[in-house]
């Protein structure tokens, strides 16, 4: 056994029928991934994450490297939220490392993560992409669980990705939000939002044009939301919402990936379909 | 005061041209959407942005700068220039600072003889580096043997002078008030310096959420008297 709560290795690569399959898949302790399930029949198959757990407990670690082929494509999700219960003594941690060969394509669409009263928990997220790769990935921080309904009553998330394209660090995003420490609702942090969610979109092909479209896209959405969406210092974007439910920002994701998807590969993306 | 801590001085001037005076780092989008539009509301601002925002990034980024210039670890400077630019998914703040770090090391490199802000500018033009006001500031503050603590707390008040001066403009605010936000943070900067230095490694860049997204939001503010 090793020291880890819970491993978990895959590597998809792309057939002779240009079909996406696992080449290699394994998992050892709290972790766990489902046969993949192709879509509508797609080539591209979807890959369901889950934790027999229920949810990562205290000092839990877990430990994910995912290597998508060569011209490969892969939807990586979870079947439901990631829940991180009290953690009394120690954070619980997990870290992923995440490599996209040349051409390949990604989508990483975790479930949200819901932080239990006194829960801590650090996570960390390495892509590694190769030129021509593609990515696109989706995080969304909710207020958590109290039994007293009270929002933000874990201690701490943080959150540390990194995506290096070509070997080049072209993004480093570090959330760290400790509601016992500051203010959440004040002014330049949460302003009175409960939920804030993340997309990333790495690709050599997107441009202004397609910020342009995804401002269209954000501008016809209605609720109450806060939106910013801006270039990365090199090849992608990055969008950042801030809400009051998990059902607000993962509407607005979807649409942005609907029409990254027409952009890039000219077909609408297929429905994760969980429940 | 000798004469090291004063020629450091200079450099946080807000009048010394590194084109502060045109950046206001997301407070423009807050102004427009009319959540700081007084004093009260602007220092209130300005301490988030300072607490968090600077804390994080440019502040401990000076402490570690500093460090690796002590320690001759010049890669790890470079890492730090590119993790402080990367760090800033705002296309116009990371665009505003960056054009800031290089018109500064332009000006420091004729005031003073440090051989650092050469090689500093060298990597600049051929191995990748980007260009932060943080670091030539620090490369400045080393080699002038100002100590640490000065160099970061020097750095913390001139960001927070240029922002109270576009402030004073943007808002606007009397300058009488603006002084008075600039002498009651004295405390907080200090405070700030002693927080810095109880950080980890591990804490670099953290973000905070609003101000992060008021600096997107900016670009598509109509009315503009700010590039970022």
């Amino acid at each position: 056994m090793s020291d880890w709560t819970g491993i978990l290795e895959l590597d998809a690569q792309k057939n002779q029928y240009g079909k996406t399959i696992t080449k290699n898949v394994f998992f050892q302790g709290a972790f766990k991934v489902m046969r993949p399930v192709y879509h509508n029949r797609s080539n591209q198959p979807c890959y369901y994450l889950l934790n027999p757990g229920g949810g990562y407990l205290d000092g839990d670690t877990y430990r994910m490297r995912i290597t998508v082929g060569e011209q490969a494509m892969v939807t990586l999700t979870t079947q439901s939220a990631t829940k991180v219960y009290r953690t009394p003594t120690k954070h619980a941690y997990q870290e992923a490392e995440i490599f996209l060969q040349v051409g390949s394509h990604l989508q990483y669409l975790p479930d949200p993560l819901i932080a239990y009263k006194g829960a801590s928990y650090y996570q960390k997220t390495i892509f590694r992409m190769d030129k021509g790769a593609s990515l696109l990935y989706t995080d969304i921080l909710t207020p958590g669980w109290s039994p007293d309904g009270e929002a933000f009553s874990y201690d701490s998330i943080r959150l540390k990705t990194e995506v290096y394209l070509e070997n080049e660090l072209i993004v480093f995003d570090h959330i760290h939000l400790n509601p016992h420490e500051k203010p959440m609702d004040s002014i330049g942090v949460m302003e009175g939002y409960t939920h804030l969610g993340s997309f990333l979109i790495v690709s050599e092909q997107s441009d202004v044009e397609l910020e342009e479209k995804l401002v269209e896209v954000i501008n016809d959405q209605s609720g109450k939301f806060k939106v910013g969406i801006s270039q990365l210092a090199k090849a992608g974007l990055s969008i950042r919402v801030m809400a009051n439910t998990t059902q607000l920002i993962e509407r607005i994701f979807a649409d942005c990936h609907s029409l990254v998807n027409k952009e890039w590969f000219g077909t609408e993306p297929n429905p994760l379909r969980k429940y | 005061m000798n004469n090291q801590t004063l020629s450091l001085f200079q450099l946080c001037d807000s009048n010394f041209p590194t084109g502060a005076f045109s950046h206001s780092f997301g407070l423009e989008t807050y102004i427009q959407n009319d959540l700081v539009h007084n004093a009260e509301t602007f220092s209130n601002w300005l301490h988030v942005y300072l607490e968090e925002q600077l804390t994080y990034s440019d502040g401990l980024a000076a402490r570690l700068v500093y460090d690796a210039l002590d320690s001759g670890d010049y890669d790890r400077i470079w890492e730090l220039d590119r993790l402080l630019t990367v760090q800033c998914l705002a296309r116009e703040t990371r665009e505003g600072t960056h054009r800031m770090g290089v018109q500064m090391l332009k000006m420091a490199k004729k005031l003073y003889e440090a051989p650092m802000l050469a090689v500093y500018q060298e990597c600049i033009k051929k191995n990748g580096a980007f260009g932060h006001p943080v670091i030539v500031f620090t490369i400045a503050g080393h080699f002038l043997k100002v100590d640490r603590d000065t160099t970061v707390l020097y750095y913390l008040y001139t960001s927070v002078i240029n922002l109270v001066q576009n402030a004073v403009r943007a808002i606007p605010l009397g300058q009488t008030s603006g002084q008075q936000i600039i002498y009651s943070l004295q405390n907080n900067l200090i405070e700030t310096v002693e927080k810095i230095n109880l950080l980890d490694e591990e804490d670099l860049g953290v973000v905070s959420p609003g101000i992060e997204l008021a600096q997107m939001q900016h670009e598509r503010v109509h009315i503009r008297i700010f590039s970022s």
